[in-house]
């Protein structure tokens, strides 16, 4: 029989308490919680086992608090759950109890036991055991941790001056949080100085940004610098250290500024969809635009005209295409230059393409206005008018399906009076008949895509998901937060967001960083790599595989009177990770809170010879 | 083959009532709630507002789906959009009508009321001037002699010369429908026996009007029978007027138990009552179906009215004995009577009196047609 070693704690035998929960059946419906206590209280070190219905209420957790105290514990082990649900709830137990909230161990014999294993309890039963060993072995060798401390530098970094970039400066700075806002063109404003009127209130996109730029001129906080670039950042939540270049000065010279930011918030927007030379005759035929080009070409229209002129022809008949370069289809439309298809919706062109197709039938009322779609897809508060008023106004709309792309051939064009271009598809709110249309002008409403940011995804190791766009640590819980710490999303950097999305998103991302600056300090998680100075031979393996920029070096350092070159972890940009752990030759570093003896350790609790167990699997 | 489309299409049918097409999503509530489109495969109106909405003419003056509606209302009151289907059902019924007519008439009279009266009161003038130029002696002494005031052979021969000239617009318009709706070529691949075996289905339609029963909830139950009356009437006077008129028209004054005094005021009541129902609800708005009315809805009703009324004013001087009203009120009658067939049997309104029961039988004969293509070609019938 192995017996579990224990040397490090020689000195005092280890007071052990483990807690075993019924899940109020869940798990005692098939585990033989009465049995695993049992045979629990014979593994040394082990002084108390109880059983609780429900080990994370209050009065379970006030067992776990009391028993430290009356039976003096230093250790707990609570086998219920999945850590994900209730790990920090009986960590809080212990601090309560006055132990340090790392002397704990999880076992999940919920998930990994009695739901896993539900058709063999007594299979269950021996598998809770070892796990609840292999958690009383690791803790045997815990040692108490404190998270890790480190000083946080009390001022935001906004890129990218759209409106979602403007909306975080002026929100942060209100709260009294210095902020510097880089945009790498010449105006604030970002996209919405392309635009006209934008949806649900028809207000001018231009007001929008003259009302946040008076918030931002109002606030001596905010440092707005245009024509700039950030090109360098190290450092990690609390004090990046920002490189940032420009602006391009009378001399022609760009100056380089560092700054040390505590929280920094991505606002670099999108790009619109680009629809490849030839597709849907883009390019090719010059009555075939896109979605921008036609915002701008109605703003462009002297007032007062009766008909729409592009190019010289008059435009008398217009249709509006949806879904162009958006819900794509595999196998069915062309991938991009990186093989992807956009497959996903991107939620703002079916309004848009109502409202344009609507301001152009109000402002030119003999205009022919065809709608092109898929689904209408008017989801947002006052969206669906926009439907109703096109209906109104005389907007045609057809319905075609996804993996049918709308054909479209130029008409001979011997009569310049005569359309130009041919649509043909089938129409499935006709029965799928097949349809022609003969237009002079085509509108591609296209989508939105990631904006090309390659430089500031390899300077913050951002995520990329497979849409291109920055992806968030979870959807729900943790919208505008990625898994680089410190730094937030805001906008439509993050995937196709229309401009109230986007600013719901934005004050979210500057109640996010204004959170950060709550406590003068960062607290992260101890879990982090450690250096034994003893062990270290500076082979520099550790550095070698280490994927996260500066979170460990090689620093010459005094070891006996003699200089020797050695490792030197920076906790604030180690993400705990284990690749250096894996490489070290000498079993010099480790991982706070999982070190290589508490692996042993466990592996030992799940193979030690419990005659319960045996009796279990034999 | 693709279809060209007709962008103006949804915009002229403006002229013929369907005011709110635009407004349709085609979300298919209004064939859902219609408890007629179910049989028949009617996927009306969803099918038929798709055809105005973009455009195509084609399909649209092919389509019997129009006549097959009786005018319920259940779609429009359950519409989400307002969109009014069932007078657009009706509008593409006024356009159907002008689609089918070569003159050219029809669409002029549906799309200017002006035009419409003034082809009514032409013709009334020419009938009032016959018989201010060509009545026989006006006998002032009793009883009344209406028969040497307007001999009833001249009068006979007047009215079939007036019943050939509509009939021949209004069947040559009918054959016009049959054309369009059989495809041309398709109309004569199919079976003489297939034709004439559906025949008892015009007859029971056009006497029954049974489909209308089947109408929705917002229809009132005294509108089939008001209609059914109506149709009685006017088949009534038209016995009368044109088979029976030399019995029908004496100077010998019957007793009033006399089936000649009955049958006569009976089909005046029956037109009299259903028409003064019908504008008052169209004046009051009271049925769904009588929600909007264009107006060759007034007019028809009018001078269906009138007709019957003065037809009664005449028989009411005759047998009271006032000579001269007689002679007045019977040139009044026939100038509103005649030009109100003239006008409204093959070119307007009246004319559905051919049209509904003709596209039901068109209905039973392409059913037909379909089941025996079906067993003697299936791959052709699936293909």
């Amino acid at each position: 029989m192995n017996t579990i070693n224990n040397s490090q704690h020689d000195h005092q035998e280890p007071r052990i308490g483990v807690y075993i929960c019924r899940c109020g059946g869940n798990i005692s419906d098939v585990v033989d919680v009465e049995r695993v206590a049992e045979v629990s209280r014979h593994i040394p070190g082990v002084v108390v086992a109880k059983v609780h219905t429900f080990c994370c209420s209050d009065p379970g957790q006030n067992t776990i608090s009391q028993d430290i105290q009356a039976e003096k514990l230093d250790r707990v082990v609570v086998a219920s759950c999945s850590p994900f649900l209730h790990e920090l709830t009986f960590r809080g137990a212990v601090q309560r109890g006055g132990l340090n909230p790392y002397l704990y161990e999880h076992a999940n014999i919920r998930e990994q036991g009695s739901w896993a294993h539900k058709h063999d309890p007594a299979g269950a039963t021996a598998k809770s055991i070892r796990m609840i060993a292999a958690a009383v072995g690791k803790l045997q060798y815990s040692t108490p941790l404190d998270q890790i401390r480190l000083p946080n530098h009390r001022k935001a970094l906004v890129i990218g001056g759209g409106i979602a970039g403007m909306k975080v400066a002026a929100d942060l700075a209100g709260r009294g949080i210095p902020v510097l806002l880089v945009e790498s063109s010449g105006r604030l404003g970002g996209r919405l100085n392309q635009w006209n009127r934008v949806f649900p209130t028809d207000t001018p996109a231009g007001q929008l940004v003259t009302k946040l730029l008076a918030q931002l001129d109002a606030n001596p906080l905010v440092e707005i610098l245009l024509n700039c670039k950030v090109t360098a950042v190290t450092g990690f939540v609390g004090s990046f250290q920002v490189t940032i270049e420009g602006p391009l000065g009378p001399s022609g010279a760009m100056t380089t500024t560092q700054t040390t930011i505590g929280a920094i918030v991505m606002a670099t927007g999108f790009k619109p969809y680009v629809p490849d030379d030839g597709e849907f005759l883009y390019k090719k035929d010059p009555g075939v635009v896109t979605m921008p080009e036609f915002i701008d070409l109605m703003r462009g229209q002297p007032t007062g005209t009766g008909e729409l002129v592009y190019k010289g022809r008059t435009i008398r008949s217009v249709a509006f295409l949806h879904c162009v370069g958006s819900r794509q289809i595999d196998g069915v439309h062309t991938p991009r230059a990186d093989g992807k298809i956009n497959t996903y919706c991107s939620r703002v062109c079916c309004t848009t393409t109502l409202q344009q197709a609507i301001a152009a039938k109000e402002r030119f009322p003999s205009l022919q206005v065809y709608d092109l779609h898929q689904d209408i897809r008017t989801y947002g508060r006052g969206h669906e008018d926009y439907y109703v008023r096109a209906g109104k106004a005389g907007v045609v709309f057809f319905r075609y399906h996804g993996d049918e792309i709308p054909r479209v051939t130029p008409a001979d064009g011997k009569r310049p009076a005569e359309p130009s271009l041919h649509i043909t598809f089938k129409d499935y709110l006709t029965w799928g008949e097949e349809l022609t249309l003969d237009v002079d002008m085509l509108v591609l409403a296209v989508g939105l895509m990631a904006g090309d940011i390659p430089d500031l995804i390899n300077m913050f190791k951002l995520p990329v998901g497979e849409d291109r766009f920055i992806q968030e640590i979870h959807p729900k819980l943790r919208p505008v937060e990625i898994s680089v710490n410190g730094v937030l999303l805001a906008g439509t950097v993050q995937g196709p967001m229309n401009i109230e999305e986007t600013l719901n998103a934005a004050g979210a991302a500057a109640v996010k960083a204004s959170a950060m600056f709550l406590k003068d300090v960062v607290e992260l998680n101890p879990y982090v790599a450690q250096v034994d100075t003893d062990l270290c031979q500076g082979s520099g393996a550790c550095v070698t595989q280490c994927e996260y920029d500066g979170a460990i070096a090689m620093v010459e350092t005094q070891v006996n009177g003699k200089t020797v070159r050695q490792a030197k972890v920076n906790p604030g940009l180690c993400v705990g990770c284990g690749a250096c752990v894996a490489v070290c030759p000498t079993r010099a570093i480790n991982l706070n809170g999982w070190r290589l003896d508490q692996y042993d350790a466990m592996v030992d609790g799940l193979t030690a010879e419990i005659p319960e167990v045996a009796a279990a699997t034999s | 083959m693709t279809t060209q489309l007709h962008k103006t299409l949804h915009e002229e049918m403006h002229f013929f009532g369907g005011k709110d097409v635009d407004l349709c999503m085609n979300c298919g509530t209004c064939t859902v709630i219609c408890p007629l489109a179910r049989d028949e495969g009617g996927t009306f109106p969803r099918r038929i507002i798709r055809l105005i909405q973009t455009g195509q003419k084609r399909l649209l003056v092919k389509s019997l789906d129009p006549w097959l509606c009786y005018y319920c209302g259940d779609c429009s009151e359950n519409c989400p959009r307002q969109a009014n289907p069932a007078e657009t059902m009706m509008a593409s019924r006024r356009y159907l009508t002008s689609q089918y007519d070569w003159t050219g008439l029809a669409r002029l009279f549906y799309k200017s009321a002006l035009m419409e009266i003034l082809a009514i009161v032409l013709v009334g003038l020419f009938v009032t001037g016959l018989f201010v130029w060509f009545h026989g002696p006006m006998v002032l002494t009793l009883p009344v002699q209406l028969n040497t005031f307007a001999p009833v052979k001249w009068v006979e021969l007047g009215d079939w010369i007036m019943a050939g000239t509509l009939s021949f617009f209004l069947l040559t318009n009918a054959a016009r429908m049959v054309w369009n709706t059989l495809d041309g070529k398709q109309m004569f691949g199919i079976s003489p026996l297939i034709y004439f075996k559906a025949v008892p289905v015009f007859f029971d339609h056009m006497f029954t009007q049974r489909r209308s029963r089947q109408c929705g909830s917002t229809r009132s139950r005294s509108f089939w029978l008001k209609h059914l009356l109506l149709v009685s009437g006017y088949l009534s006077m038209l016995v009368l007027v044109l088979i029976l008129l030399r019995w029908f028209q004496t100077d010998r004054i019957y007793p009033i138990y006399n089936p000649q005094r009955l049958w006569g005021y009976y089909a005046t009541l029956a037109l009299l009552y259903p028409t003064g129902a019908f504008l008052i609800s169209r004046w009051r708005r009271k049925e769904p179906i009588h929600f909007f009315s264009e107006a060759s809805d007034w007019i028809f009703l009018v001078m269906l009215f009138l007709t019957a009324l003065t037809g009664i004013m005449v028989s009411l001087a005759r047998v009271n004995g006032f000579p001269m009203t007689t002679y007045v009120i019977y040139v009044i009658h026939l100038s509103i009577a005649v030009p109100m067939l003239v006008v409204e049997v093959p070119f307007s309104k009246w004319s559905h009196l051919l049209y509904r029961p003709l596209a039901m039988y068109l209905v039973s004969v392409k059913k037909a047609a379909a089941a025996v293509s079906l067993k003697t070609q299936p791959e052709a019938a699936t293909a």
